[in-house]
């Protein structure tokens, strides 16, 4: 990045960063939602008895919440922008089109990581109590949560972008990032559970779904960075 | 910069097309406006004016013909032409949970400028709200958020400054510093201004340009303007709805 646009991306995701610690928009209707998730889940759960795993089914919980909750926060992140038409006096700036999008995509991820890392002690309180810990270092869990981390960030800022100014975005958003979505989940789910349950062979699987995890981010920020121009306009 | 662009055509305008689907907001609009000059644009609501601004401030790209702006293509050199343009629409176009001082520095990093604070402490005094620059905008007045768009604007020193009705819901307090704000400023750049309000239009302007459905109905020098005539055109074109 040229030094102008350094300067332009961390004046953006500084804005961003403070106008969120301001309204606290994101971040608290994101921690919200994972909250109440995690307490539907356990009323869904609550009769499956004592010899049901949970932990079986913990990472697909986990990721489920987090999609949904990322799609909640990634409506708001663009919000800001077109309320006042922000958007256009950015647009009338000279910056870079991509920067704009590394900025909003680095501060979305930021807070998407915010709300996540809070919430998995809760999920471990309310789902893992009495069970035996995890089988892996708890370092998995972190390095699975931030490679898909960055894939949503990536794909959520791009479809956010594109469905700021239609109507019924939020629905627009959800039909477009669920199923560019699916090949980050499946293996962010397989990932997780490798890093959950253990067992051998369950680092290797874990690196196996990391790669794929990566790959999906690459793939997806190459494009997303090729979209960008086209998506916000001129 | 403001010299060269008093020196030179400000804004050059060959058979410009912008069409929506079918419908053509904009219909081989042409038209020449030197350094330094003021342009008032009237037309009735729906005449392609916005549409005119949004593409010479690179906003909108068009669907025919050329344009370009201090010798800058609005398509092909648009990077390069933003450094030299500023809009004040009615729209504030700034961040309501950020405080004044706040969204200048952002605009100021966004430009690249090398001195922001300075740059933002003068322009606060000069927009005369040095007093509340560390209050987040959402508590100004319409006319403290329009002086403070005004000074956004003008944070990179433009060469052309595009006004979209900026007397848009002002009071007439407001309306006097704007007044003087632009006379103030007046020497250094060229203005491009539209406005539904004929008569100040015509008193800011040393151009005239009016709009219907996309064509250019009539572009004159202020000195050339029959004011009574103006006036019949005006109206007879507001008459003839949206293009």
């Amino acid at each position: 990045m040229k030094s102008n646009s350094w300067r332009q991306f961390k004046a953006i995701l500084r804005k961003d960063i403070v106008m969120e610690l301001r309204t606290k928009e994101m971040v608290s209707s994101m921690g919200l939602y994972a909250i109440l998730t995690m307490v539907v889940y356990q009323i869904a759960l609550a009769e499956a008895g004592e010899s049901f795993d949970v932990r079986l089914v913990m990472p697909g919980l986990i990721w489920v919440a987090f999609i949904f909750m990322s799609m909640l926060g990634l409506n708001r992140s663009f919000v800001h922008e077109k309320d006042q038409g922000c958007i256009e006096a950015l647009l009338l700036s000279p910056v870079d089109r991509p920067v704009i999008f590394f900025a909003k995509a680095t501060g979305n991820l930021i807070f998407l990581l915010i709300v996540e890392f809070l919430s998995l002690p809760i999920f471990s309180f309310l789902f893992m109590q009495g069970r035996a810990g995890y089988g892996n270092p708890v370092w998995l869990l972190a390095v699975v949560l931030f490679g898909a981390s960055v894939g949503i960030a990536a794909v959520g800022t791009l479809l956010a972008t594109m469905t700021v100014n239609t109507k019924g975005k939020d629905v627009m958003l959800a039909v477009l990032f669920v199923p560019l979505m699916y090949p980050l989940l499946r293996a962010a789910v397989g990932a997780t559970f490798a890093a959950v349950i253990g067992g051998p062979g369950s680092v290797e699987t874990f690196w196996a779904f990391m790669a794929w995890v990566v790959g999906y981010d690459a793939i997806m920020g190459l494009v997303a960075y090729g979209l960008y121009e086209f998506v916000i306009g001129v | 910069m403001a010299e060269s662009a008093q020196a030179n055509t400000a804004v050059q305008v060959r058979d410009l097309t912008r069409a929506f689907g079918v419908r053509k907001a904009l219909d081989r609009v042409s038209f020449d406006l030197p350094g330094g000059a003021f342009l008032s644009i009237f037309g009735p609501n729906g005449a392609g004016k916005t549409t005119l601004v949004r593409v010479l401030t690179t906003l909108l790209n068009p669907s025919s013909g050329t344009a370009s702006v201090c010798g800058s293509d609005v398509v092909t050199e648009a990077v390069q032409l933003r450094h030299r343009i500023g809009l004040i629409s009615h729209n504030p176009l700034l961040y309501p949970d950020l405080t004044a001082e706040e969204n200048l520095l952002f605009f100021s990093e966004m430009y690249g400028l090398d001195d922001p604070k300075t740059r933002v402490r003068e322009l606060l005094e000069s927009v005369e709200l040095d007093h509340r620059r560390l209050d987040v905008v959402s508590t100004f007045s319409r006319g403290m958020l329009q002086r403070l768009s005004i000074a956004r604007a003008l944070l990179h020193r433009p060469d052309v400054l595009f006004l979209d009705e900026p007397y848009s819901g002002l009071d007439p307090h407001a309306m006097d510093i704007l007044d003087g704000l632009i006379a103030q400023i007046r020497g250094d750049h060229t203005f491009v201004m539209i406005s539904h309000d004929l008569d100040k239009g015509l008193e800011l302007c040393s151009h005239a340009l009016i709009l219907a459905r996309g064509k250019v109905v009539l572009f004159e020098k202020r000195e050339e303007i029959d004011v009574p005539e103006f006036r019949a055109t005006y109206r007879a074109t507001v008459g003839t709805g949206v293009a």
